[in-house]
């Protein structure tokens, strides 16, 4: 989807129309905004009408009002301590994160030091690893530590991003020019000072680019909060709503009630701060990604 | 995206298993009994709501035991957590609630508290049925509460079957005949649905035909038979039903498949007495067209059920607070006033009481037409074939089923090619487990 218009930053006003193309991105968006359709189509429905109507058209009668007060009042409102404590997870792991992965991205490009090739490796290496594989030994650490059950299982982890840190090394090299670095040395300014007064504000877009992939990752984070904590008033809202789920129907007793609407409706009102998120940060995302793919 | 996830999770609940097996023989300590109030967690996926509401009423009569109920996520993922808090020795809760098909997975590395010889073994001897008390017995051990159970019967349209002149079948063959007359006159009708990624009704209709394709000796030494005859019996029933496409194979518990119940696409559903509850929860609006009969028999004349579905609560050895925890489930599960709740909550009941209480045996289904329902569900339970056990590693055989068997189910094929496939990695996985796997006859 990025990058699908090579070219074009070169030499502007060569766009050409290409009816493949567009009807290949038709197609695309088709697919991209089908589910969020009927996403927002079932969320006015009632349980009847959920299973009664056509997925993709409105039912009978429009429950959108209803259901969202549903969702708001089960369980004495625990959906919004879900929501709050996905919305903590998600900066403190992907600001820790974008914040870590700039630093260290950063002096992996433009440092010199004994190793520094064995550890880019190694990263190299991490983002072969699939988060999935590690919940477990995770599991495994934290319960030596304590910290079981506690904010800090689901945060620590999500600090760690090696392709993150793949991207900002990448994106450094690029965006800052070490003619730059020797100068603001020469002028006297420290190695912090040039970090913070000069690097961060050319790193900016790739910040903000790391951030958003980790944003997104920890905000839909499910396997590793579902094995660290226990507490429901812990849980995420992936892993709450899940657990709404769970309860609902099935061959081993659940006692059934009318959960769908409800996890439905709670699906549309999660994945709303994602998209505003998107919305406002998109084009530090398309810059962000464009620089470390093209050669300057 | 959940079904991915779930096999994802049982994936790695399977692996986890292999650890738990090496720390065999850890488990069991003494059980501390302190005298002062003490805080159970009990992890389960009944409704965290009503189920907290029952148990404080139990802390109302016994107050120095409080109960806290926690939602640890349903089947498969509850079994992921345990795994990992059971591995970690930190974290597992003091009951926990398990399908009967993962139990033995439990019971043989010895993480379940054995109630044999207790006076809980009593309890559950004379309070539950001995189909009850089959399914949480494992290698001559008792490891479980029963809570709910689910005897097969088959739920079936009966406006459908009226507009097509037929009555609900009560022979398999039969079944077979109707699935041709029935998408004859109704075209958009099938007879039912084979659902690929549902292991769990595939080895229950397997049982109702008679068969045992898992059997263990001791903790270690297991038998694989995917190739007897009862098993080539039900596989040749269902591959004819498929390849002729008369029944569909669409994925279970989704909305497109409640859109299918509703809409009329399906004549039947043959599983668990638990069905109704689950239907009056989505598709209330076609409460008049079900009825509930028994489930068609390889026999004319025969009575031979089996069991889909329901589940225990096990107390786990690593509770420091056992006897307080079993006093619990024995109020809960089989006590008058624990298990009448669990009923009224929607649970079927494994309990001998209730299922010859009149009241209960009487009281009209709303689901199916307001029909006695419980009498036909209750007499199912009574035919329930004794013999069928699950593996040791139910779990990972289960999560690897869609990949073999359900592969044929979706590609409307034989079902022999995918059950020597399955039975192959069900072989394979529990040798590389440390279990000592024969394929036998």
């Amino acid at each position: 989807m990025l990058g699908s218009r090579p070219g074009q930053r070169g030499r502007p006003g060569q766009r050409r129309n290409s009816p493949a193309l567009t009807a290949v991105m038709t197609l695309m968006l088709i697919y991209t905004l089908l589910p969020l359709a009927w996403l927002l189509i079932s969320s006015t429905k009632n349980t009847p009408s959920l299973f009664s109507s056509f997925g993709l058209w409105f039912g009978n009668g429009f429950h959108l009002w209803s259901n969202i007060s549903e969702v708001f009042s089960y369980q004495n409102g625990i959906y919004l301590q879900w929501f709050g404590n996905t919305a903590l997870y998600a900066f403190a792991g992907a600001g820790g994160s974008a914040l870590i992965a700039t630093l260290g991205g950063y002096s992996l490009a433009k440092y010199k030091f004994k190793g520094r090739k064995l550890l880019f490796a190694i990263v190299l290496g991490a983002i072969s690893v699939p988060g999935t594989a590690l919940a477990v030994p995770t599991y495994l650490l934290f319960a030596k530590w304590g910290l079981i059950n506690t904010p800090w299982a689901v945060i620590i982890p999500s600090l760690c991003s090696p392709f993150g840190l793949y991207l900002m090394r990448v994106y450094s090299i690029d965006a800052i020019p070490d003619s730059l670095l020797e100068a603001s040395r020469i002028d006297g300014a420290g190695e912090l000072r040039t970090l913070r007064t000069i690097a961060m504000r050319l790193l900016a877009p790739g910040f903000v680019t790391v951030l958003l992939f980790s944003l997104v990752a920890t905000w839909n984070n499910y396997f590793l909060p579902l094995v660290v904590l226990s507490n429901p008033r812990w849980y995420p809202l992936t892993v709450g709503l899940a657990s709404i789920d769970a309860g609902s129907t099935g061959p081993s007793g659940g006692i059934a009630r009318e959960v769908y609407p409800l996890v439905i409706t709670g699906s549309l009102l999660a994945i709303i701060p994602l998209v505003v998120c998107f919305l406002f940060l998109q084009r530090f995302w398309q810059s962000g990604l464009a620089v470390g793919s093209v050669k300057q | 995206m959940t079904s991915r996830f779930r096999r994802l999770a049982a994936g790695a609940a399977a692996a986890m298993a292999l650890v738990t097996l090496a720390a065999c023989g850890s488990g069991g300590g003494s059980s501390a009994s302190s005298s002062g109030p003490v805080t159970l967690t009990f992890w389960t996926w009944l409704g965290t709501g009503p189920t907290q509401k029952l148990a404080n009423e139990f802390t109302k009569t016994h107050p120095n035991i409080k109960v806290n109920v926690v939602n640890a996520g349903r089947s498969q993922e509850e079994y992921t957590k345990l795994d990992t808090a059971l591995k970690a020795g930190k974290g597992a809760p003091d009951i926990a609630q398990i399908e009967y098909f993962a139990l033995p997975q439990y019971a043989i590395t010895q993480h379940l508290v054995n109630l044999s010889g207790t006076s809980a073994a009593s309890v559950i001897k004379s309070k539950f049925t001995p189909a009850a008390q089959r399914q949480v017995t494992v290698n001559g051990g008792i490891y479980a509460f029963p809570q709910d159970v689910g005897p097969m019967a088959m739920f079936y349209r009966k406006d459908l079957f009226k507009k097509a002149g037929l009555k609900p079948p009560k022979t398999w063959a039969q079944y077979a005949a109707d699935a041709a007359a029935i998408h004859k006159k109704l075209p958009q009708t099938y007879m039912g649905n084979v659902d690929p990624g549902d292991p769990g009704t595939a080895t229950s209709l397997m049982w109702q035909a008679g068969a045992t394709p898992f059997r263990t000796t001791g903790t270690t030494h297991v038998t694989v038979n995917l190739d007897q005859p009862a098993v080539r019996k039900w596989a040749s029933l269902w591959s004819g039903l498929l390849e002729k496409k008369l029944v569909t194979t669409d994925t279970g518990w989704t909305a497109s498949w409640w859109h299918g119940m509703a809409a009329g696409r399906y004549a039947t559903w043959i599983t668990g007495a638990w069905a109704p509850v689950s239907m009056y929860a989505a598709i209330a609006q076609t409460k008049s067209d079900w009825a509930v009969a028994p489930i068609p028999q390889w026999t004319p004349g025969a009575h031979v059920d089996a069991q889909n579905g329901g589940s225990s609560s096990a107390v786990l050895s690593s509770s420091p607070h056992k006897a307080q925890a079993i006093e619990f489930l024995e109020w809960l599960d089989s006590s008058q006033q624990g298990a009448k709740q669990l009923a009224n909550l929607g649970l079927f009941p494994p309990t001998k009481a209730l299922l010859n209480s009149p009241s209960w045996l009487n009281a009209p289904q709303r689901m199916l037409d307001n029909q006695k329902a419980n009498k036909v569900l209750a007499q199912a339970g009574d035919d329930v074939a004794p013999g069928w056990q699950y593996l040791p590693y139910q779990v990972y055989a289960n999560s690897v089923f869609a990949d073999s068997v359900g592969h044929d189910i979706s590609a409307g094929k034989n079902l022999i090619p995918g059950l020597q496939a399955w039975q192959k990695s069900i072989v394979s996985y529990g040798n590389s487990q440390g279990f000592s796997v024969k394929t036998g006859s």
